[in-house]
């Protein structure tokens, strides 16, 4: 196989940023275009539940790159544009401005989009995903307005921390017995609730919303739970996790690569930045580079929880340290190590990700 | 020449650098990379931009003064 001499990259989060600056630094020469659907260069997410939120950081500041190094590195960017259609037996993509752009090897990094609840949701309804989302939730984030969040895993929890820090009530509602209790397991969820109580923030459990109630000048005014019951409320957000952008198809094969959300198994657990520079390898085809567990973290309530490894096969826990700065350890049947939680102990997580590294 | 650039308003403390790189990169005490010198010819900079799951590594070749 012949290098490629043009590399598309469908997709300008950070899987798509990462691939592309990994097949330059690995001394890819050809032309190497990388298209966003959003109007903005490729920036660091998970800020916007957080310092992006509460205004501590600009839009500007979350730009993964300074606006200079795309150019120096001759990568083209095309933003505001998606990919309408890829013909894969011409080599060729047409973005939704009409622009035909030809490649050698296609790269789909279009990542993933916020899972909408299925009934209609009125004005005032937010989800947190993009930019655009965040500007617009931080308009609606006023001292005393009433939050409710559907989803009580990691945007929901963060943007609850980040709303009472600005004077918002908040409702958190969840379906399991406990916030996280699917990811981190339930002895860290009952840690983790408590703790949101403590910092005022009203958690409802074991509940699923059914309807959203509106005013009559079409604004939301209620959240109706499966039960029955309302949650009154000026301002939603629905954070029920993400679904694959998969519109291009799932279908990879060389010349073709997928990378980031759209393509790892486990969505974020999964290090979509790892990935990228596993695509640009492959496409430049040199070895890839040896394994990293997968790595989380999340900032809410003044705990900085750093997550290495995989929890799904977790049986037993164990929780060592005080109630702010802990570790757990995740064990499989037999004792396993599969996975590590620091909890405001990053000097800990060095040390622990060799450990599960170890164990696998 | 490699010039070394970390943002650590990026950095999530996952650590691989430190490992990968150890005479270039340390964490500090709030375990967040640091670099220890600004310029290097080790190619392990490399790795430890590569392992890094937030990119917030930014190696970039330079000629030698």
């Amino acid at each position: 196989m012949t290098p490629p001499r043009s590399v598309l990259v469908v997709g300008a989060g950070l899987a798509g940023a990462r691939c592309a600056e990994t097949l330059r630094a690995e001394g890819f020469d050809g032309e190497l275009v990388l298209v966003g659907e959003e109007p903005f260069a490729p920036y660091e997410r998970p800020a916007l539940s957080k310092e992006f939120l509460t205004g501590e950081r600009s839009a500007e500041e979350l730009f993964l790159r300074p606006n200079a190094f795309w150019h120096e590195q001759r990568i083209e960017l095309v933003l505001g544009q998606r990919v309408a259609s890829v013909d894969r037996e011409r080599r060729t993509a047409t973005t939704s401005g009409g622009r035909v752009i030809h490649w050698d090897a296609l790269v789909l990094a279009t990542g993933a989009r916020a899972r909408q609840l299925p009934f209609e949701a009125p004005a005032g309804t937010h989800v947190l995903r993009t930019l655009a989302d965040a500007i617009a939730l931080r308009r609606e984030l006023l001292p005393g307005a009433r939050l409710a969040i559907v989803g009580g895993g990691f945007v929901g929890a963060e943007v609850a921390s980040t709303a009472r820090k600005l004077g918002v009530d908040v409702t958190l509602l969840e379906a399991g017995s406990a916030p996280f209790e699917r990811a981190l397991g339930p002895e860290l969820g009952v840690r983790l609730a408590e703790r949101y109580l403590d910092h005022g923030v009203d958690i409802r459990t074991e509940t699923a919303a059914a309807a959203f109630h509106a005013r009559p000048h079409g604004r939301v005014r209620a959240v109706e739970l499966a039960d029955g019951s309302v949650v009154e409320c000026d301002v939603v957000l629905v954070a029920v996790g993400v679904a694959p952008a998969h519109e291009l198809g799932a279908e990879v094969e060389p010349p073709i690569y997928a990378c980031g959300d759209n393509a790892g198994s486990r969505g974020h657990w999964t290090g979509a930045a790892a990935e990228a520079v596993g695509a640009a390898r492959r496409i430049l085809e040199l070895d890839p580079l040896p394994a990293q567990p997968p790595f989380f973290w999340s900032d809410q309530f003044g705990l900085r929880l750093q997550l290495v490894g995989d929890t799904t096969h977790a049986d037993e826990v164990e929780l060592e340290g005080s109630h702010d700065s802990f570790v757990a350890r995740y064990r499989a049947r037999g004792g396993k190590l599969v996975a590590a939680l620091a909890s405001n102990q990053p000097a800990a997580m060095g040390g622990l990700r060799l450990e599960v590294a170890a164990a696998a | 020449m490699y010039r070394i650039q970390i943002d650590r308003s990026l950095c999530s403390g996952f650590g691989a650098c430190a490992e990968l790189a150890p005479d270039i990169i340390e964490l500090d005490a709030s375990g967040n990379a640091t670099a220890r010198v600004g310029m290097s010819d080790d190619p392990a900079v490399l790795d430890a931009a590569a392992a890094c799951p937030m990119a917030a590594i930014l190696i970039t070749e330079e000629e030698a003064a």
